[in-house]
């Protein structure tokens, strides 16, 4: 309960941008044994931004999102969707998840992965076949909507994931190494996509260790061994460490973080 | 709880199932695959087997060995040789015959005047699959003389000139058929009156297991359960769709088994219908959420295979499938009485072939439920633990 109340006075900070706060993390920790995955964590996502969560492997990207979306209790400190404590049943059906692994029924066509998925969040009958028509078309799968899952390569399969995830129009996607393994392409499609969703209000929280895909999101949020080093615009970030690259910034931030936390501990 | 969802998830599961042809050929093909396979293995149809009979002597005789002579099968199935009744033990002894009917000297005299007279089986044993045979032979053999019997006996009544009606065929048989008497070994279940019934339960029971467990298992690896946790669907409705979905293949399987033991194998039924649903639908739910509770020890499909003779081997040789509960050593015993096959076999076996009422299996219906409830817990559980 003592968190609760530093949640609240954490909301209520104002923001560097006028919009409201549909995401707010307080002091979170997520610890697996020795390990602490997610260290004093806090940060704000805005309604109808592109977040960007970037850092290498094992920075506690996906532990963050697992349990943004309730599929992991944190350890301590509190997660706030759109003004309700997670988990919570009431913000399940604004939310849309995509993980890494292109989670499909492989033995059921496009269509009747997205018809699955439709029917689970409520959408039915004539208004379920226009959005699923609407949502294949727009990742070009169109013509391949009666086709088996399993006979599609890594690309369309990622593709139809981001599909189904987004099939409910959801207030929030989280979508997790989305364009992982995924070729530069079809990855800058995917962006092209992220843009579209956000301009239909759609707010976006996206992890990658792409640090090149970071200039095409709204504000990032930096992350290393569970800690977010910093969180901002990309070219305030790039001007704070007034590097030229975010690779170069990325470092700068790490680096800043090490020298600090050597400090706390002389 | 909502029916939508649930319904969403039980047909997406329907889908994948017809999808999968290979999947359908286990439900619906290798059942009775399986059950010809025991039926001609059990029946042993391939050799002529021999059957001693201790005739009537009495006054009256003649009309009922003639009868006895016209209804036992021909000689292309069935060698016959009658002894006196000093002699049936050196003869099944000797191996001159398989299998003994014994009626009482004066039997024609005791059926006339409804005295209900005792016909004693001896079976020789020592091969269970020819003493099965000889089981059934007889078995059917007695019941047709009762029967042809009664009809006779009706129509003396009537000073023989009211033609022959169903109700006057539909007496009782005017005499008391033994329990067999082995001579060595004991009873082993016989394909007809024991074996059919009981694998409308064992079928669901494994097929279910089977598909629940590797369904649940890719849902893991394909990562879909995480999406489907993260949707509005409740644990209760994703436990409740997957046993919707798979009750229905194990009822289509079910009436499909009942069609052919009873029409093509010939097995005598007389139960109600709507009671082996109850309890295949009951078994089934235990099944899905064993399932469910044992996909989460399993890395991959092969893991799975690997609790089969745990799930399987143990229910085979206990449940009383093959041999009745009563026989095995005093410490299996409380072993059967856990496994759920057990309550179903029970169950399965008075319907059909007693044509038990609700009440009578309410022991085993119960005992069916516990296992349910307990199942459905542990896989609950196990939910809560995936999503920790």
């Amino acid at each position: 309960m003592a968190e609760a109340t530093s949640d609240i006075r954490e909301g209520q900070q104002p923001d560097r941008t006028a919009s409201s706060p549909i995401v707010v993390i307080s002091e979170l920790d997520k610890q697996f044994g020795k390990l602490r995955a997610v260290n004093h964590l806090s940060m704000t996502i805005n309604a109808g931004e592109t977040f960007g969560l970037i850092g290498p492997n094992g920075s506690g990207k996906t532990t963050l999102i697992r349990m943004m979306v309730g599929l992991m209790r944190p350890t301590a400190g509190t997660i706030r969707i759109m003004g309700e404590r997670v988990p919570s049943t009431r913000i399940a059906p604004h939310i849309g998840y995509m993980t890494q692994l292109s989670a499909l029924y492989l033995d059921l066509t496009a269509r009747e992965n997205m018809q699955f998925f439709c029917n689970i969040y409520g959408l039915r009958g004539k208004q379920q076949k226009q959005r699923i028509d609407e949502m294949l078309e727009r990742v070009d799968l169109a013509d391949r909507a009666n086709d088996i899952a399993s006979k599609f390569s890594g690309g369309m399969k990622q593709r139809l994931s981001l599909a189904t995830a987004l099939v409910h129009h959801p207030s929030l996607a989280l979508l997790d190494e989305p364009t992982v393994g995924v070729d530069p392409e079809l990855r800058r499609t995917f962006w092209d996509y992220f843009a579209q969703m956000n301009r239909e209000g759609i707010t976006i929280i996206v992890s990658t260790h792409h640090l090149d895909e970071a200039a095409r999101c709204t504000r990032l949020g930096l992350m290393r061994s569970g800690m977010l080093l910093a969180q901002d615009a990309p070219q305030e970030l790039l001007r704070q460490s007034g590097k030229d690259s975010m690779e170069n910034a990325f470092l700068y931030f790490a680096t800043r973080q090490q020298e600090m936390s050597k400090e706390i501990h002389s | 709880m909502s029916l939508a969802r649930t319904l969403a998830l039980a047909t997406r599961i329907i889908r994948q199932i017809l999808r999968d042809k290979r999947t359908l050929g286990l439900i619906f093909i290798v059942p009775l695959l399986i059950m010809t396979l025991l039926y001609l293995v059990l029946t042993n149809t391939s050799s002529v087997h021999t059957l001693a009979i201790v005739r009537p002597t009495g006054p009256g005789s003649d009309t009922i060995n003639t009868l006895i002579t016209d209804l036992l099968p021909g000689k292309d199935k069935l060698n016959t040789i009658s002894i006196p009744a000093n002699q049936v033990t050196t003869t099944l002894q000797n191996g001159n015959a398989d299998a003994a009917i014994i009626f009482p000297p004066d039997f024609a005299r005791q059926v006339l005047a409804g005295q209900n007279p005792v016909v004693q089986i001896e079976l020789e044993g020592s091969d269970p699959a020819i003493a099965s045979a000889m089981r059934d032979l007889t078995a059917s053999f007695t019941r047709q003389l009762g029967l042809a019997l009664s009809t006779l006996k009706a129509q003396q009544n009537q000073g023989g000139q009211a033609p022959i009606t169903p109700a006057t065929l539909a007496g009782p048989i005017p005499f008391t058929i033994n329990e067999p008497h082995y001579l060595h070994g004991g009873p082993q279940y016989t394909f007809n009156d024991s074996i059919a019934p009981v694998f409308i339960g064992v079928f669901s029971f494994f097929f279910v297991f089977i598909l629940t467990s590797v369904a649940f298992l890719r849902e893991r690896s394909q990562g879909t359960i995480e999406r489907v946790m993260v949707s509005p669907l409740t644990r209760p409705e994703l436990v409740l769709g997957y046993i919707c979905g798979f009750t229905l293949f194990a009822l289509v399987q079910s009436v499909l088994i009942l069609i052919f033991v009873v029409f093509v194998l010939q097995v005598h039924y007389s139960g109600n219908l709507a009671l082996v649903f109850l309890v295949t639908a009951l078994l089934t739910i235990g099944s899905v959420n064993l399932g469910i509770f044992l996909s989460t020890f399993a890395q991959n499909e092969f893991q799975i295979v690997q609790f089969i003779p745990l799930v399987f081997g143990v229910q085979v040789f206990l449940s009383g499938i093959f041999w009745p509960i009563a026989q095995l050593p005093g410490v299996l015993r409380p072993i059967s009485y856990i496994l759920p096959l057990t309550y179903a076999n029970e169950a399965l076996r008075d319907v059909m072939l007693k044509s038990a009422d609700i009440g009578q299996i309410a022991g085993q219906l119960a005992g069916l439920l516990i296992f349910a409830l307990v199942m459905v817990l542990l896989s609950s559980l196990t939910m809560r633990r995936q999503s920790a």
